[in-house]
């Protein structure tokens, strides 16, 4: 289902979860792993020395520390990586998001997985917070799915079989949603077809009424179903429902009742600028808070086939 | 030993070479070779008699030795007025001795003159406008960096920067495959924000051919997309060159002329096969300086222009707010005591001093510019200049040097520094790292991508379902 | 003696001071290279000019420069020493007399209090600027010998001419130390940092068109001196 998989890791603790996920769907799905390291960001003018990230210490990129790094991310992955073949081990100096995307690119993967900001966790050393930055950069610009893991709690795995899908009805929700169908059904696990009514959104009382809102909700879930159920076809293990409130709640509260192991989302297209609202969008603030792997989907360029499933 | 493996007096030519230089991390051998380069005096004159006509050779007779420049001089104000760092003394006591003694000196002077050269000026030029006798010693110390650079007197990394440009015509290993590529990807992800933009490979007779700073490529593509971006919305009709991209030369910085005129003559080879109406070059100061101001003559090109008109990108940025091409949304305008960095080589070098003002006038509510003093042509060095941000070696001098630009900027209460020159940016970047003054910088292109007015008919498709 | 440093003496000096002066300014420009020096200097005369001009003028003219402004002080002592040094002797009733009684050339002179005082004040101004020289340590480092023999080839015809003219019965020996001093200055002017009596013009003239033709000129104010 997943050719190609990039894990983009700091190699700190910060990133098991993340690992766990990981390795075990390369394992599962017969994938080819791509172990991703940034070492540092550039700094210091034209120099060559780069700051690294997890120290915040200025390092010299030599031979030596290439080395170093690498040797120092096999030993932390020593147990994954046993029995799996074919992992590769990259590293790169540069901008973390930006080298997430190029390699991706290059690579031309199915599906980046990356360490999710721990909850509460400050933006890092960096002034524009590497790992924040990182994930909100790449889940808007990646042409594949992005697959995130924040809390150590989301990532006890199984195997994917109880997701959900969350949309807002946006273009790119239409790709996250081929995703997750294609999912639910190579695993022939089940689908729930989720909307939250934002009401964050409405300024006008009329829409805020009592009617008001139950008119947006019946409109809601008249669309789930066009838009999405009546393409299920002979799939009928989906459930479908709409709630009201702020997205990112709701979907997370959604997610822990039906005990979901995987929510799919879209970037919300909605949630621009995200220097005026750091770490406020409604992806972010799922995968911080939710205790099951996010991917994030926009495009309709690096979907799983189901035949390959 | 007279020369070393990694220090001597060959320039960098191959990329075996390049890489084995870089491979002697922070050139811990090169500089314990540079110990023992030997000085070849019989060469070192016979540079300076061909090369130092008469107006150096006045400039270094006729100082008055009055001490007006010592003031003048930022790095001399910051290092508590040490007598050492009047300009005067630092360029008689270096190029003054070097010609009065006819090249006959060694290796210990060399090594000095390095240290001076590289790290007690930035080139800024401003002692030239204190000096009564309108001595440049920032062009002095220019030309004493090319007689260092001969001998093999250079800091590491501008000599590896150097060899950069001979090997890659571009200031860090971007190929031409790569920086295409780079466009490409570009391109491809702002299709779903943009839907219809470009960025044009190699388009003849365009009215403008952008060039940039090899940085951006590298590190930073996000640059060269919202410059596509800004292109876009103003419907400029423009493209970059597969080759000749590569605006900088860092070349100038280690006092390379050959690979100067390489570099730049690589750039105007990309003009006359494009014909493009007009250059406009990224944010970055040095590359103008490099490709507009200097590159003229080291291409020997007697009118001192480019092949075609070849403008900062403060002035198209002017130009597109003066004619409406780029409309702000006034509600947008910023509301932040804000300040502008001037780059010493667009605006003391260049004259561009109103024409960033003007941009200003644009983009911030009245009120809240808040000038630093000095400022226009009398600004001060970001403390970061000349290839002064690059050099390890020189690290605790240049985090020295950061003071005076933290210091004018805190006195200006700015939350934000708009700063269009990489080296600025760098500088005020890693000023905020070791000091922590809590301000933000910027270059002119994100703030005008978030305040500008998007015509409707450039807005991706209203999605479907959204809901108002 | 008197005869022969008056005569063949003082022409002497006036021709060596003068052909050497042009000869400087001649080598000077004759040294110019647009392609070194990186400026396009016959390219453009109209900016050219403006730009040698603007240049010459606003550090010729007292507290026109921003340095100048910045340097209040020194600035005075500068000017008091140069009117003391150059226009003084120029309109001194004593040399003018001298030039009308030779040539039949003549023209206004200066009230002898006025020289008087202007005299004392390039005096004690070019003392200023030497103590100057040793009290502040950026000035110190820079200070050569040459430095201070200029000085003194300069202010010794200034206060031997102030003492010949003002000291009562026979002031021969005044008068001739300040001939032999006014002609060393005269004769030392093509040859040592005096030169700048015309460097200082080509200087300024160079790069007022560095800047005004490749430095900002051509856009806006142009540079601000």
């Amino acid at each position: 289902m997943f050719e190609k998989i990039l894990f983009a890791t700091t190699g700190s603790p910060g990133c098991d979860s993340a690992a766990r996920v990981a390795f075990d769907m390369a394992r599962q799905y017969g994938s080819k792993l791509t172990l991703f390291h940034v070492l540092g960001i550039p700094g210091k003018g034209d120099s060559n020395v780069v700051i690294d990230i997890r120290s915040g210490e200025e390092v010299d990129v030599d031979a030596e520390y290439i080395e170093g790094v690498a040797e120092e991310l096999r030993t932390t992955y020593a147990k994954q990586l046993e029995g799996l073949s074919g992992v590769e081990l990259e590293v790169a100096v540069g901008v973390p998001s930006r080298e997430v995307l190029r390699i991706a690119r290059a690579k031309d993967v199915d599906m980046i997985v990356l360490c999710g900001p721990a909850e509460g966790q400050e933006a890092g050393f960096y002034k524009r917070g590497v790992v924040g930055d990182t994930l909100r950069k790449v889940a808007k610009a990646a042409r594949c799915p992005v697959l995130t893991v924040s809390r150590p709690s989301a990532s006890f795995w199984g195997g994917f079989s109880n997701i959900v899908f969350a949309t807002d009805f946006s273009k790119a929700s239409e790709s996250a949603f081929q995703f997750a169908k294609t999912v639910a059904q190579a695993v022939d696990g089940e689908l729930h077809l989720f909307n939250c009514v934002d009401l964050s959104r409405f300024q006008s009382a009329i829409a805020l009424t009592q009617d008001g809102i139950e008119a947006k909700l019946a409109e809601a879930r008249r669309r789930l179903h066009h838009e999405y159920a009546l393409q299920l076809g002979d799939f009928k293990r989906f459930t479908s429902e709409v709630w009201e409130g702020t997205p990112y709640v709701e979907i997370v509260k959604f997610a822990r009742e039906r005990q979901a192991d995987l929510i799919v989302l879209a970037h919300h297209a909605r949630d621009v600028d995200p220097d005026e609202r750091p770490f406020g969008s409604t992806l972010e603030q799922v995968i911080v808070r939710a205790s099951c792997p996010v991917v994030s989907v926009n495009r309709p360029d690096k979907l799983p086939q189901a035949a390959e499933a | 030993m007279p020369e070393g493996i990694f220090c001597n007096k060959r320039p960098i030519n191959t990329e075996e070479e390049l890489k084995a230089l870089l491979s002697d991390t922070r050139g811990t051998k090169y500089y314990e070779e540079m110990l023992s380069l030997e000085v070849d005096r019989e060469k070192l004159w016979a540079t300076i008699q061909k090369t130092c006509k008469s107006r150096t050779q006045t400039w270094l007779d006729v100082c008055a030795r009055c001490g007006l420049c010592a003031d003048s001089c930022f790095l001399y104000l910051v290092n508590d007025c040490k007598p050492e760092q009047v300009p005067s003394y630092k360029i008689q006591s270096t190029l003054g001795e070097m010609v009065r003694r006819k090249g006959d000196v060694d290796n210990e002077f060399m090594r000095h003159a390095m240290e001076v050269a590289w790290s007690q000026c930035t080139c800024c030029n401003r002692c030239a406008m204190y000096c009564p006798h309108g001595i440049d010693m920032g062009v002095m110390m220019g030309y004493t960096r090319g007689l260092l650079y001969s001998q093999g007197f250079v800091p590491w990394e501008l000599k590896i920067g150097a060899g950069m440009h001979r090997v890659y015509r571009a200031q860090m290993d971007v190929t031409t495959e790569d920086w295409v590529e780079t466009c490409v990807w570009m391109e491809e992800e702002q299709q779903d924000d943009w839907p219809g933009l470009e960025i044009p490979v190699d388009k003849e007779d365009a009215d403008i051919m952008y060039t940039c700073n090899a940085r951006e490529p590298k590190h930073y593509p996000e640059d060269l997309a919202e410059a596509a971006i800004l292109f876009h919305i103003a419907g400029e009709n423009w493209t970059v060159p597969s080759e000749g991209w590569e605006q900088t030369s860092l070349s100038m910085f280690a006092g390379d002329w050959e690979a100067c005129k390489l570099q730049v003559e690589n750039v105007y080879a990309a003009i006359d096969r494009l014909k493009p109406k007009r250059v406009i070059g990224t944010e970055c100061g040095h590359a103008h300086r490099a490709t507009v101001i200097e590159g003229p003559y080291w291409a020997g090109r007697p009118d001192g222009q480019p092949p075609a008109p070849y403008i900062h990108y403060v002035q198209w940025v002017a130009e597109a707010l003066r004619t409406g091409k780029l409309k702000i949304d006034p509600a947008k305008r910023i509301k932040q005591t804000v300040t502008y960095q001037d780059s010493c080589n667009y605006i003391r070098n260049w004259g561009l001093a109103e024409t960033a003002r003007e941009i200003l006038s644009y983009l911030v509510e009245p009120g809240y510019l808040v000038e630093m003093t000095p400022n226009k042509e009398h600004n001060y060095c970001c403390g970061g200049g000349g290839g002064f941000n690059g050099i390890g070696k020189f690290r605790p001098q240049r985090n020295k040097a950061l003071l005076t630009k933290r210091d004018q900027i805190l006195a200006t209460g700015a939350k934000l520094v708009i700063a269009p020159c990489h080296n600025c940016w760098d500088a005020i970047r890693d000023l905020e790292e070791e000091y922590h003054i809590h301000i933000d910088w910027s270059f002119l292109k994100p703030l005008l991508i978030k305040m500008v007015i998007v015509p409707d008919h450039l807005k991706p498709q209203e999605e479907a379902g959204d809901e108002e | 003696m008197y005869a022969f440093l008056t005569g063949p003496m003082l022409w002497l000096s006036f021709a060596i001071c003068i052909l050497g002066c042009a000869w400087r300014a001649y080598k000077y420009v004759k040294g110019l290279s647009w392609q070194l020096d990186r400026v396009a200097y016959g390219h453009y005369p109209d900016l050219a000019f403006k730009g040698a001009m603007k240049s010459i003028f606003h550090w010729l003219i007292p507290f026109a420069s921003c340095s100048w402004r910045a340097k209040p002080v020194f600035a005075t002592a500068f000017f008091l020493l140069h009117i003391g040094l150059v226009v003084v002797p120029l309109f001194l009733f004593g040399h003018v007399m001298i030039v009308a009684e030779r040539f039949g050339l003549s023209w206004p002179t200066m009230p002898a209090g006025l020289a008087d005082v202007l005299t004392i004040l390039a005096v004690l101004a070019g003392v200023f600027i030497l103590l100057r020289r040793f009290a502040l340590s950026e000035v110190r480092i820079i200070t050569t010998r040459h430095d201070l023999m200029i000085m003194a080839i300069s202010l010794a015809p200034l206060v031997t001419g102030f003492v010949a003219a003002h000291q009562s019965g026979d002031g021969n020996g005044w008068l001739l130390a300040h001939i032999i001093t006014g002609e060393i200055w005269l004769i030392a002017v093509p040859f040592t940092k005096l030169s700048h009596a015309v460097l200082f013009f080509c200087s300024r003239a160079q790069i007022g068109i560095d800047f005004g033709v490749k430095r900002g000129g051509q856009r806006g104010s142009g540079i601000v001196w």
